[in-house]
């Protein structure tokens, strides 16, 4: 589907490829959708405002590159609410990790990534993260949700890529719908507690990733990997781990936990890989090893 | 960094770590203190089958408790204990969209600070300008009310986060997991007003997601207040109940929301209450189905 490709990008607006502010989708997104008109003005929040939006919300989008985020609310004649938000993230690698952070829900087929849930319909595409969302009757609304997202998908193209690190990640067993990108511990805490304090030394230099891992016949495994911005970064996180979570860690650098499954610590280079509540000590160290493999 | 309290200290010494146990595993217990007194209320009709709110119950619910709270028999007479008829009352609400504190709860607690002699022009109710309100400018006493829900930096909003409009900036206390909010309770507009926390679970929220971290899904009709003088014993109990929702309906691996430290800070740090639950007295009254706690 080269051509088909190449066509959707020959017709996308000048000032979108090169980045243009996200007000402009003001005259682009559809002002209706089934019985939902377009209520009162349209709104962009940046860094700096988008505390007026969302108060401690805001934090979630700012610990991505997040740069400024449009919002269209749409009402129907029974008071119903729509609110659409499509949130530059900057990168396409920031906007696929707003989406994977927060992901439960089947996939609706619009964008590079999606889901759709009781009156929550989020995806990806581009450098583009977006999110509709229902306040009053999710059934009703179910329908021009959908139809709002598929319209807007088209809009902020075209697909960019995930992030490179994803494939540090071993293929085999990975439950690809529950591997998360971050940066912050804010995003680790929500995804898996691991500790009240930042025992991994994470911020936004540090890029994360947090995949579950099923594999037949091998067991189950949770897998936290972080590339640092240099090998003495990881170290220090690693003996920091340890200290706090790890204390008596064997030779390997793995110890059997209170819920009689392994985790397991390991660095190269300025990666470390983490690995917890794996079934066996020899899966937890594949799993590792397999991350670990090239230099980076 | 302070000690940090891991994923395995929780799998060894379960809920009671995270929400401030003051035990160190392994170690002899403390000898017996006063316990803080928190009551915690439920009734079955207190929403309806439509869940709407249910205000004549509301009131009986809210009566009974402060009731046992202070050990009064007579709900006015107690209110009578919290607020003299002299003083100016801020009841500091929460207005959240998606999940308010409910009008009824509101009225209820108004009603009964009129029943205790405080003239009506001396009682204000607010959220978001509380700091520059006259009426809580000149407040000598505050009564704390909001609905407990899970948050994505403090893992819960309840009582004490309920006093962020009081800071001068809120980002301020966003870092660490909003580790600094008990001290809200030592502003100067703050410190030693807080008569009564009301932390409403007719309908708490024990899980977010999407841009306002609200999603109908996760919530439920638990039909409870909870009831208590010390805002982070309040906050304690309702922690303890939105793990044990989580745990229910998100399994064992969510168990815990996103580092609820500050409820534990408000203690140890800032010495504002109790959250270590050897030290609270829990007090169930009415409706005991799926209580969970």
């Amino acid at each position: 589907m080269r051509i088909s490709g190449f066509l959707t990008v020959a017709l996308i607006p000048a000032f979108l490829l090169a980045g243009g502010a996200v007000k402009d989708f003001s005259q682009q997104v559809p002002k209706q959708v089934r019985d939902w008109k377009a209520s009162g003005p349209d709104a962009v929040y940046d860094r700096k405002t988008l505390f007026d939006y969302m108060d401690g919300g805001a934090e979630v989008y700012l610990a991505y590159a997040f740069r400024e985020v449009f919002v269209r609310k749409y009402a129907d004649a029974d008071g119903n609410e729509l609110v659409l938000d499509i949130y530059d993230m900057g990168s396409p690698a920031e906007a696929f990790g707003m989406f994977s952070v927060d992901r439960q829900d089947p996939d609706a087929g619009i964008g590079q990534g999606s889901e759709y849930g009781l009156g929550l319909l989020r995806f990806w595409r581009g450098r583009y993260f977006v999110s509709v969302t229902v306040s009053g009757n999710e059934e009703k609304a179910e329908l021009a949700v959908l139809e709002l997202g598929k319209a807007v998908a088209p809009l902020v193209g075209p697909d960019g890529a995930p992030p490179d690190m994803l494939e540090l990640l071993p293929a085999a067993g990975q439950q690809a719908e529950k591997t998360a990108y971050f940066h912050s511990p804010i995003h680790l805490a929500n995804r898996y507690y691991v500790a009240s304090e930042n025992i991994l030394n994470l911020d936004a230099t540090t890029d994360c990733l947090f995949a579950e891992y099923r594999a037949e016949g091998a067991g189950t495994a949770r897998l936290l990997v972080v590339r640092y911005p240099d090998p003495a970064k990881a170290g220090a996180a690693a003996a920091s781990f340890r200290k706090s979570f790890l204390p008596r860690a064997d030779a390997d650098g793995a110890a059997l936990t209170e819920s009689q499954a392994w985790s397991l610590i390991r660095t190269r280079g300025r990666v470390l890989a983490a690995v917890f509540e794996a079934s066996s000590k020899e899966y937890a160290g594949r799993l590792a090893e397999a991350v670990l493999r090239e230099p980076q | 960094m302070t000690n940090p309290m891991t994923r395995r200290d929780f799998m060894r010494g379960a809920a009671a770590a995270v929400v401030g146990a003051s035990a160190v595993f392994g170690q002899d217990r403390v000898p017996p203190v006063r316990k803080t007194r928190v009551v915690l209320i439920r009734h079955p009709e207190a929403l309806d089958a439509g869940s709407a709110f249910n205000e004549t119950v509301i009131q009986e619910m809210l009566d009974e408790a402060v009731a046992k709270l202070l050990d009064i028999g007579d709900p006015v007479e107690a209110f009578r204990e919290l607020v003299k008829p002299e003083d100016i009352v801020g009841i500091k609400t929460n207005v959240w969209s998606f999940l308010p504190t409910p009008a009824p709860v509101e009225r209820a607690i108004k009603r009964r600070v009129l029943d205790a002699g405080v003239e009506e022009r001396n009682i204000g109710l607010d959220d978001h300008t509380v700091r520059t309100n006259p009426l809580f400018v000149k407040a000598t006493a505050l009564i704390n009310v909001r609905p407990v829900r899970t948050h994505y930096l403090a893992g819960m909003s309840g009582c004490l986060k309920n006093y962020i409009m009081f800071a001068e900036s809120q980002p301020a206390h966003h870092p660490d997991s909003c580790a600094s909010l008990g001290s809200l309770f030592l502003l100067p507009q703050v410190k030693g007003k807080t008569r009564l926390n009301v932390l409403c679970a007719l309908t708490p929220q024990f899980h977010g997601r999407g841009p306002h971290n609200f999603s109908r899904r996760y919530v439920w009709n638990y039909k409870g207040l909870i009831v208590g003088r010390d805002p982070v014993a309040v906050d304690s109990v309702g922690l303890r109940l939105i793990m044990a929702k989580r745990r229910l309906e998100l399994g064992p691996a969510q168990e815990i929301p996103p580092v609820p430290k500050h409820i534990s800070l408000a203690d140890t740090k800032y010495g504002i209450g109790t959250a270590d639950p050897e030290k609270i007295e829990l007090v169930r009254l009415g409706w005991l189905d799926e209580v969970l706690i």
